[in-house]
């Protein structure tokens, strides 16, 4: 068994016929299911006026059935905590409560039965195997755990492998690095830059994070080794190991494991069902064009997705030199419709931080978020422009102000630096607000 | 691939039929979630079955 390629050779490479047939049966069982049961897409569809019975066809689902978006589930969960009329499960049924960061705002509420917790996990177990991970292999979680979906869907990957789970929760990087250590995994699961991190601070210790134990780093949550291959080298070469990743939306499934050969994703055909529209128009993206990804899960029981709008840039091929016949998505994400960036494993939304500083009275409008690279971690300042009846010797007290504002809504410590009145630029059209300075090669493929 | 098919779903059937009249709460647990991943493993394998075994209890 260890020897084989593929986690499910069969149906990792069943024909595109056969997929297409699946997902037509699976979709139209889907729309009877999310029909009856919650009171959101029976609205959502009514409205459309479109029955489930209308869908006779994927370009009928792609067409007909409506987009749906996270700012929705956030407005209905508000209004009627903590899932509203998104659940589609008796609440008995829920098993575990996950939640975003928050970072556009508001978190959102992500309910799982326990045969969704199965499948998230499972979903993991794809990438890991293609990788070489085997039963044999012990997993440290470099993290915290809190409600993050990420990290739980991990943990539950390594039960279902069959792997021994060690949790580094609760320590700080020296802590995580003492403990590998003595306890020898083979597997580290983090975020990218937290791996590299780790083994900055490794060095530090007089630690050469290379001829440790680990021979496996697997990794979610931002960029990483397969959308920058600089990344997969940094961290490679720190640890000695074969990097790897996945694809995943924390409301979703981990639904993309890694391509063996490494340059792209496999969007998981037996959980998920996705398509490319460009988001201007609406329209279907046809193979080889940048489009957005639209989603829609099989495995969630609980809060049922539907033709979702994941804001992610991607290019999609129908065939892969690997073997899988499921979808490849060159590159991973190449880049975002919504201005999101991900600082130190944090989704932070440019919308977001505008809205808090708006907050701040003696701020002006005008900003600029910059983008660089420190300490092998992304890193984000906010320039601002204190008003012009505020002291000079105000301007600290107001980077503090709005420093810790942000640290408390977004959960990310960014750097907030004061620069004199009207000095930032004003645009007429199109306002650019975010500076990039972080190297090309540490940029998601659109943003270079 | 057929027969292997077959054999799950015979499996399923018999749990179906272990757990009509079950009053012992473990064992009813258990024997749910063995049904649940033998219908993971025939949705697994292509195969056409309901979306939501536990909104559908054997």
């Amino acid at each position: 068994m260890s020897e084989a390629k593929f986690w499910n050779r069969h149906t990792e490479t069943l024909p595109r016929a056969r997929l297409d047939a699946l997902h037509l049966q699976r979709l139209q069982a889907l729309l009877h299911y999310v029909y009856e049961r919650s009171a959101f897409y029976r609205k959502k569809l009514d409205d459309a006026r479109v029955k489930p019975g209308d869908i006779r066809s994927l370009e009928d689902f792609r067409r007909k059935v409506p987009l749906t978006d996270k700012s929705e589930f956030i407005d209905q969960q508000l209004a009627n905590p903590p899932y509203g009329p998104t659940l589609a499960l008796p609440e008995a049924l829920v098993v575990h409560h996950c939640e975003t960061s928050g970072t556009t705002g508001k978190p959102l509420s992500i309910p799982y039965s326990m045969y969704d917790t199965v499948r998230y996990g499972e979903s993991w177990v794809y990438g890991l195997w293609a990788l070489g991970i085997r039963p044999t292999d012990s997993f440290y979680f470099a993290f915290g755990w809190g409600n993050f979906a990420g990290f739980w869907s991990a943990y539950w990957a390594a039960r279902r492998l069959g792997c021994r789970v060690i949790s580094g929760g609760g320590l700080d990087t020296k802590g995580h690095i003492n403990a590998i250590l003595r306890l020898k995994p083979t597997v580290l699961i983090s975020t990218p830059t937290f791996a590299l991190r780790m083994a900055a601070v490794a060095a530090e210790m007089g630690v050469d994070a290379s001829q440790s134990s680990i021979r496996f780093t697997y990794h979610a949550g931002e960029p990483g080794p397969t959308a920058l291959p600089a990344m997969r080298e940094q961290i490679e070469k720190a640890w000695g190991a074969k990097a790897g990743e996945l694809l995943g939306i924390a409301e979703i499934d981990a639904f993309a494991p890694g391509c063996p050969v490494g340059d792209g994703v496999h969007v998981n055909e037996m959980n998920v069902f996705t398509w490319s529209m460009d988001p201007a128009s609406g329209k279907e993206t046809a193979e080889g064009e940048i489009g957005e990804n639209i989603i829609t899960s099989y495995v969630n029981s609980a809060q049922p997705l539907l033709n979702y709008r994941s804001h992610d840039l991607v290019r999609r091929r129908s065939s892969c030199a690997c073997g899988r016949t499921w979808t490849k998505l060159e590159g991973a994400v190449l880049g975002r419709t919504d201005f999101m960036v991900t600082v130190r494993g944090t989704n932070v939304y440019q919308t977001a931080v505008e809205n808090l500083i708006g907050e701040v009275e003696e701020i002006s409008h005008s900003y600029e978020l910059v983008l660089t690279r420190e300490d092998e971690n992304d890193a984000m300042t906010v320039k601002f422009e204190p008003v012009r009846t505020v002291h000079p010797q105000r301007w600290d007290d107001l980077a503090r102000q709005l420093s810790d504002k942000i640290h408390q809504a977004l959960h990310v410590r960014l750097k907030c630096v004061p620069v004199p009145p009207d000095s930032l630029p004003r645009y007429e059209l199109k306002t650019k607000r975010i500076i990039d300075q972080r190297p090309k090669e540490f940029r998601r493929a659109l943003d270079r | 691939m057929e027969e292997r098919i077959r054999k799950i779903r015979e499996a399923r059937a018999l749990l179906a039929a272990a757990l009509q009249g079950c009053d012992l709460p473990q064992i009813e647990a258990m024997l749910r979630n063995a049904d649940m991943e033998l219908h993971w493993a025939l949705w697994n394998l292509g195969e056409p079955v309901p979306l939501r075994p536990e909104m559908a209890p054997t």
